[in-house]
C-alpha cells in the first residue's frame, strides 16, 4: 500500500490526456503510414486508391456504429460464456471459502491483522480465480469463432467488424461484472461471518488525512530529517527525548468535515459526553539507549503533541537552512525582531565586505553561495507568508523581505560578472530590512501571534504490546494550560476590551468588580483574576500604571502586550491556580490558518528516541463503512479485468488463441511487475551507464564510463545514436504496456483498514482502462476488417 | 451495369499467398460474368475450381487480388449490401449453444428489424423449415439435416433479394432435398435471385436457369441450362400410341417418309454428362472457353 498516492487533479488529468493524445497520435500516424506503404508495395500505384478506399470505408464503419447490433453481439457473448460454463469458477470459489476458515482464523492474532488477512484472502482469491477465466475468454473467443467459421455467418450480415469487437468486449465485461459482483457479495458475507467478534469492530474504512513531515533538530532548528539511530532502513527518522527535537506534521485541508465525535469528560465531572473533535492516530517507533528497569520498559515511552498555530515558524523557518542565517531565523521565530535585525546587519556588513573584495578584484569569501541560495528562498517565502496574511501592518516588512530576495536573486544571476554592484545592493536591502524589523518590532509582535496548545502526554504503544496503534481524541474546544506568550496576549486583549468600555477603573482606582469581569470575560479562573487585580493595584499605586480620562494605561506609554510580557518575565503573574492559566481555544478557528494545522510531536523521556515517518501520524476523518472501501477495491479489480479483456480481444483479432494468450499474458506480467522498472530506466537520473555498443567499445579499450570511449566525435555520435534506438523502443513499449500496478493500490488500502481514495485509485484506473479502450477498439476493428477470414 | 444484373463480376482474380507474400495458388483467373435479377444461377466446378472462393469474395470474406465486383449495385467490400443478402454456408456455421429461436433472434437483430417483425419472421421460417418442435433445443443437439434447415432459416431472416447458397442440398435426405429445390423455385417465383454452388448436378439441372462451370479458376461454360443441354445434331421421335406393328412399320416407312404425329425434338444430354465432358476437355485444352454451339454440337463425344 502506497500512502503517498499521487494526487489526481484536473491539471494532472489534463496532462495525462495530452500525453495520451500524443502517444495515440504517434501510433495512429505510424499505423496509417505503414498500411499505406504496404498497400503501395503490394499493389503499386493502385495501392494509393485501395488504401484510400479502405481508410474511408473504415471511417464510415466507425461512424455508423449501431447500438442495436452491438447489443446483440454483447448478448451473444454473454450467453456463450454462461452456456460454456465459464461460471464454473464459482464452484472453485465456494470450495476455497468452505475450507479457508480452517486456516485463516486465529484468535491469537491481533484483531487488525486478522481482518487484513481475511480481506486480502477474498480480494486475492477473486482476482486470481477470475484472471485465467478472463484471459481465456478474451483470447480464445474470436479466434475460435473464426476457426469454426461461426463468425462468417455474422460478417455476412450487416454487422461491422468493429461492432463485433465492441460486442465481444462489452459481453465479456458484463460476464466479468456479474461474476465479480456475485463473488464480492459472497466474499463480503463470508468476511463478516468468519471474523471473530473481537475483530469485527476493526472492519471499517479509516479515512486518513496525511500531513507533511519535517523535523526540528535537538537545537530546535528546522531540518528535513531527524536523527538516525543506526537503522539501515532509514524510513523513519528519530527525535531525541527531552530535547527541543520535534517531528512536525503539517496537515492541510482541516475543516469541520475533518471532525469526528469522541468522548470527553463532562464539565461538571459527571460522566462523559460526546463532543466533536479531531482524531489523531499514530504508530511511532520507540528506540531506547538504556535498558532501564523492567518497570520502565513496561511504562514505555511517552510522547506529547503540541498543536501549534505559529506564523513566525512558517515565515522564518527556512532561514535554518544555512548556518550563517540560522541566528536570524531563531530570533525572528522567537519574536526577537530587534535581535534578528542586529544579526541581519552583521550579515549586511559581511556582504559589504565581499562587495569591497570584489571591487578590489579579489574573491568574495565572507558569505558562501549556498547562503545566498537559502537567503533568496527564505526571504521570498517570508515575504509570501506575510503578504498572504492580508494585514496592512505587515506590508512594509513583506516588501523589505521581498527586496532582499530579489537582490539576492540578482546577485546570484550576476555572480560571474565579478561586479560589486549587486553585493552593494544586497547589503543595502539587508540593512533596510533590519531597519524595518527594528522599527516595526512591536507591531510585528502583535500581528504575528504564536498559539501553542500542549496536549497531555501519552504512552506510545509498541508492537510487543500487541498493538502499535495510538488513537488520541482532541476535542474541538480544547482546554489547555497557556504558555507565557498566550497568557500575555490573552490578558492584553481582555484589558484592551475592558478599557475601551471604561470598565477597568472607577475614579482613580481599579474597578472593584474587575476580578469578576476578568473571570467572566477573560477566561481567568477566580484565583488568577484576583492575582491579576492585586498585581495591577500595586502597579497603579506605584505609578507604573496611571488613570486618565476613565482609562487605565501604562505610565511610560508601553502597550498592554509588552507590559504583560514584562510582568510575566518578572514572575509577577505566576498562576495562583494549581492547573495553571487554563484556556480554551477552538481547533478550527484558532489553531488552523487557511486549513493548515501544525502538530509537533515530542518525546518526553530522557535517553529515549521516537521514530516517525510521514504515514505514522494521520488525522482520522469520519470512518466510512467497510463496504464502501471493499466495493472500491472490487471496482479496481474489475477495471483490471476489463483492461485484460480489451487487450485480449484486440490481440486475438490478428493471431490465434494461444498466441493471443501469450501476448496478453506478457503484457500483463510486464505491466504488473516491470512497468516501474522501465520507467526507472527511462526517467531515473540515478541509473547511469551507456548503450550496448558504447559498452563493447569501452570494454575493448579497457576504459570505463567515467572516461568514455576513445573515438572521434563523429564516431561517438554515431554510436550514441545507435545506442539510443533500444531506448526509443523501450519508451514506445512502456507507452503501450499498461501500468497494471495502478489497479492493485485499492486492495492494499482496504486490507490495511483504510478507505480507498477514489480520485487517486479508482479514477486513474478508470482512465487507464478508457485510455486503452478507445485505441484498442479502433486497432482491433481495423485488424479484423482488413483480415481475410478465409485466407489459406 | 445492365439494369437487370444483380451481380457483376469483371476480370476477377484471386491469388492465395503465403506468409511471406509468395504465390501459393491462383484460385480464380480473370473471371467475368453477370447474374441477372430473378434467375437461379448455378456455379459448378470440381473441387478446387474456385467457385467457393468466388462466392466468398462476393460476400467479403476474401478480398480479390484484382478485378471488380458489384452486388446489388454496391461494391463487394461494402457491408451495407448485406442488408439485402442471405447466405447459407456450405456447413451451417452457427452458434451451437443457441437454440433455433435465439439463433434467428440474434441474426434478426443484426438487421434493421423490430422485435415484432423479428418474432413474426422467426415463427414463419421455423414453420417453413419444419423445426417447430425443436425450436427450444440447442443447435448442438441437432442432426445435420436440422442444422441445414436452421441455416437456411437464418439466411432468409431478412427476406433477402439475393440468396447465396453453398451446397444447399448437402446433408439433406431425399425429401429434404426435394423441399429445398421447391423452396428455391419458390424464391425464384417471388422474384428473388438465387446463386448456388453445388456438386449435386441433378439438383442444379432441376432448378437452375443458368449455370457457369469453372475449372482451375477459369470460366469454362456459361449459359442457359436448356441451351447447354440441347443436342442439336440429333433428332428424337417419341410417341405413346404406337403398336408394335406400327413401330415396325414406322421403322420401314421412316426409311422413306416422315410420320406426322410423332414427337420430334432434340435429345438432351444430362448435366452430369456435360460436366464431365467440360472437365475432360478443359484438361486437354487448358485456357480455352467453350461456346454454347460447341457444347451443343457434340453430345457425349468430342467438343
Amino acid at each position: 500500500m502506497d500512502f503517498d498516492v499521487a494526487p489526481f487533479t484536473l491539471q494532472s488529468a489534463a496532462a495525462g490526456v495530452l500525453s495520451w493524445l500524443s502517444v495515440v497520435g504517434i501510433l495512429t500516424f505510424m499505423a496509417v503510414l505503414i498500411s499505406f506503404l504496404l498497400s503501395v508495395a503490394r499493389n503499386g500505384a493502385g495501392g494509393i486508391g485501395i488504401f484510400t478506399k479502405g481508410l474511408l470505408s473504415y471511417l464510415e464503419d466507425v461512424g455508423s456504429l449501431s447500438p442495436r447490433r452491438i447489443l446483440a453481439l454483447t448478448n451473444l457473448t454473454l450467453k456463450e460464456a454462461i452456456r460454456r460454463k465459464a461460471l464454473l469458477v464459482f464452484a472453485v470459489f465456494a470450495v476455497l471459502l468452505m475450507f479457508a476458515g480452517w486456516f485463516l482464523t486465529n484468535s491469537n492474532e491481533r484483531a487488525e491483522l486478522q481482518v487484513g488477512i481475511h480481506i486480502a484472502f477474498i480480494l486475492q482469491t477473486i482476482s486470481w480465480l477470475l484472471l485465467p477465466v478472463v484471459f481465456f475468454l478474451s483470447c480464445w473467443a474470436l479466434p475460435e469463432d473464426i476457426r469454426i467459421r461461426s463468425l462468417h455467418t455474422v460478417v455476412t450480415k450487416p454487422a461491422r467488424r468493429i461492432e463485433i469487437v465492441l460486442g465481444r468486449i462489452f459481453g465479456m465485461w458484463i460476464v466479468t461484472f456479474i461474476v465479480l459482483v456475485s463473488m464480492g457479495i459472497i466474499g463480503y458475507v463470508w468476511i463478516v461471518r468468519q471474523l471473530p467478534p473481537e475483530a469485527k469492530n476493526q472492519l471499517t474504512c479509516r479515512v486518513p488525512l496525511f500531513g507533511y513531515l519535517h523535523f526540528l533538530d535537538r537545537e530546535g532548528q528546522a531540518a528535513m530529517n531527524g536523527m538516525n539511530v543506526g537503522d539501515v532502513w532509514d524510513f523513519r527518522s528519530y527525535i531525541e527525548g527531552n530535547s527541543p527535537g520535534r517531528g512536525v506534521f503539517s496537515f492541510d485541508g482541516i475543516d469541520e468535515s475533518s471532525l469526528v465525535f469522541g468522548t470527553q469528560t463532562a464539565a461538571d465531572g459527571s460522566g462523559t459526553v460526546q463532543v466533536p473533535g479531531l482524531m489523531l492516530e499514530c504508530r511511532f517507533e520507540a528506540f531506547r539507549t538504556v535498558k532501564g528497569s523492567e518497570s520502565s520498559i513496561i511504562q514505555g515511552v511517552q510522547a506529547q503533541y503540541t498543536l501549534s498555530n505559529n506564523p513566525r515558524e512558517t515565515a522564518f523557518g527556512l532561514f535554518a537552512g544555512s548556518s550563517l542565517l540560522r541566528p536570524v531565523g531563531s530570533a525572528l521565530r522567537d519574536a526577537q525582531y530587534k535581535t534578528g535585525a542586529n544579526r541581519l546587519e552583521e550579515i549586511a556588513a559581511k556582504v559589504a565586505t565581499d562587495s569591497d573584495s570584489v571591487k578590489a578584484g579579489a574573491e568574495a569569501a565572507e558569505v558562501k553561495q549556498n547562503d545566498y541560495f537559502v537567503l533568496r528562498l527564505a526571504a521570498a517565502y517570508a515575504a509570501d507568508v506575510l503578504r498572504t496574511r492580508n494585514d496592512a501592518a505587515l506590508t512594509s516588512a513583506a516588501a523589505a523581505f521581498q527586496k532582499v530576495s530579489d537582490s539576492t536573486n540578482d546577485l546570484l544571476n550576476r555572480m560571474s560578472e565579478k561586479s560589486a554592484e549587486p553585493y552593494t545592493a544586497l547589503s543595502a536591502a539587508l540593512t533596510e530590512l533590519a531597519g524595518v524589523l527594528t522599527q516595526d518590532a512591536e507591531t510585528l509582535n502583535e500581528h504575528l501571534p504564536r498559539l501553542d496548545v500542549v496536549l497531555p502526554s501519552f504512552h506510545v504503544a509498541e508492537y510487543h504490546e500487541g498493538s502499535a496503534q495510538n488513537i488520541n481524541f482532541v476535542p474541538r474546544v480544547v482546554r489547555f494550560s497557556a504558555d507565557a506568550e498566550t497568557q500575555s496576549r490573552s490578558l492584553a486583549a481582555v484589558f484592551e476590551a475592558l478599557n475601551s468600555k471604561n470598565q477597568l477603573v472607577e475614579g482613580d482606582a481599579l474597578n472593584p468588580n474587575l476580578p469578576g469581569l476578568l473571570h467572566s470575560e477573560g477566561e481567568l479562573s477566580e484565583a488568577n483574576a484576583n492575582l491579576v487585580t492585586e498585581v495591577l493595584s500595586e502597579q497603579l499605586t506605584s505609578g507604573v500604571l496611571k488613570v486618565a480620562d476613565g482609562k487605565l494605561s501604562v505610565a511610560d506609554g508601553q502597550r498592554w502586550l509588552q507590559y504583560f510580557d514584562s510582568l510575566i518575565q518578572k514572575n509577577l503573574l505566576v498562576s495562583a491556580d494549581s492547573e495553571g492559566w487554563m484556556m480554551e481555544r477552538d481547533l478550527i478557528n484558532d489553531l488552523t490558518t487557511d486549513g493548515r494545522l501544525r502538530v509537533e510531536v515530542s518525546c518526553v523521556n530522557d535517553q529515549m528516541y521516537l521514530g516517525m515517518a510521514r504515514p505514522d501520524l494521520f488525522i482520522r476523518k469520519p470512518d466510512r463503512a467497510f463496504l464502501v472501501g471493499y466495493t472500491k477495491a472490487l471496482v479496481s479489480t474489475a477495471l483490471m479485468l476489463m483492461l485484460i479483456v480489451i487487450l485480449g480481444v484486440t490481440v486475438s483479432c490478428i493471431v490465434k488463441g494461444p498466441v493471443a494468450l501469450f501476448f496478453t499474458l506478457t503484457f500483463f506480467i510486464v505491466g504488473q511487475f516491470f512497468h516501474g522498472f522501465m520507467q526507472a530506466i527511462l526517467y531515473s537520473t540515478e541509473l547511469k551507464g551507456t548503450g550496448a555498443i558504447a559498452s563493447a567499445i569501452m570494454g575493448a579499450q579497457h576504459r570505463g564510463p567515467s572516461v568514455g570511449m576513445d573515438v572521434s566525435e563523429t564516431t561517438q555520435r554515431v554510436v550514441e545514436g545507435i545506442d539510443s534506438i533500444p531506448r526509443g523502443l523501450l519508451w514506445a513499449f512502456s507507452q503501450i504496456v499498461p501500468d497494471f500496478t495502478a489497479f492493485n493500490a485499492a486492495s492494499g488500502f482496504v486490507e490495511n483498514g483504510f478507505d480507498v481514495p477514489f480520485a487517486e485509485t479508482v479514477v486513474p484506473a478508470s482512465m487507464i482502462c478508457l485510455g486503452f479502450l478507445i485505441p484498442c477498439v479502433l486497432i482491433a476493428g481495423a485488424l479484423l476488417k482488413f483480415r481475410e477470414l478465409e485466407s489459406k | 451495369m445492365s439494369n437487370d444484373a444483380v451481380i457483376e463480376i469483371r476480370n476477377l482474380s484471386k491469388v492465395y499467398r503465403d506468409f511471406w507474400g509468395r504465390k501459393k495458388v491462383q484460385a480464380v483467373k480473370s473471371l467475368s460474368m453477370d447474374v441477372k435479377k430473378g434467375e437461379v444461377f448455378g456455379l459448378l466446378g470440381p473441387n478446387g475450381s474456385g467457385k467457393t472462393t468466388t462466392m466468398k469474395m462476393l460476400l467479403g470474406l476474401l478480398f480479390p487480388t484484382s478485378g471488380e465486383m458489384t452486388i446489388l449495385g454496391k461494391p463487394a467490400s461494402d457491408v451495407s449490401k448485406n442488408e439485402r443478402i442471405g447466405y447459407l454456408p456450405e456447413e451451417s456455421y452457427l452458434y451451437r449453444f443457441l437454440n433455433a429461436d435465439e439463433t434467428l433472434d440474434f441474426y434478426g437483430r443484426l438487421f434493421k428489424m423490430g422485435s415484432a417483425e423479428r418474432n413474426r419472421r422467426a415463427d414463419e421460417l421455423i414453420e417453413m423449415v419444419g423445426l417447430a418442435k425443436a425450436r427450444r433445443r440447442q443447435l448442438k443437439e441437432y442432426s445435420k439435416g436440422m442444422t441445414r434447415r436452421i441455416g437456411l432459416a437464418q439466411a432468409l431472416i431478412n427476406d433477402p433479394d439475393l440468396v447465396l447458397l453453398d451446397e444447399p442440398t448437402s446433408g439433406l435426405d431425399p425429401i429434404g432435398t426435394r423441399e429445398m429445390k421447391d423452396l428455391i423455385l419458390r424464391l425464384k417465383a417471388q422474384g428473388k435471385t438465387v446463386v448456388m454452388c453445388s456438386h449435386q448436378l441433378a439438383d442444379v439441372q432441376d432448378v437452375c436457369d443458368r449455370i457457369a462451370v469453372l475449372f482451375q479458376g477459369e470460366l469454362k461454360v456459361l449459359g442457359r441450362v436448356e441451351d447447354l443441354l440441347e443436342v442439336r445434331n440429333e433428332t428424337q421421335i417419341r410417341s405413346s400410341s404406337l403398336s408394335e406393328a406400327a413401330i415396325s412399320e414406322i421403322r420401314e416407312v421412316l426409311k422413306k417418309h416422315n410420320v406426322s404425329d410423332a414427337v420430334v425434338s432434340r435429345p438432351r444430354a444430362d448435366l452430369e454428362e456435360l460436366f464431365l465432358r467440360t472437365v475432360r476437355e478443359s484438361g486437354e485444352r487448358p485456357g480455352r472457353r467453350f461456346t454454347t454451339e460447341e457444347i451443343a454440337g457434340k453430345p457425349g463425344g468430342q467438343a
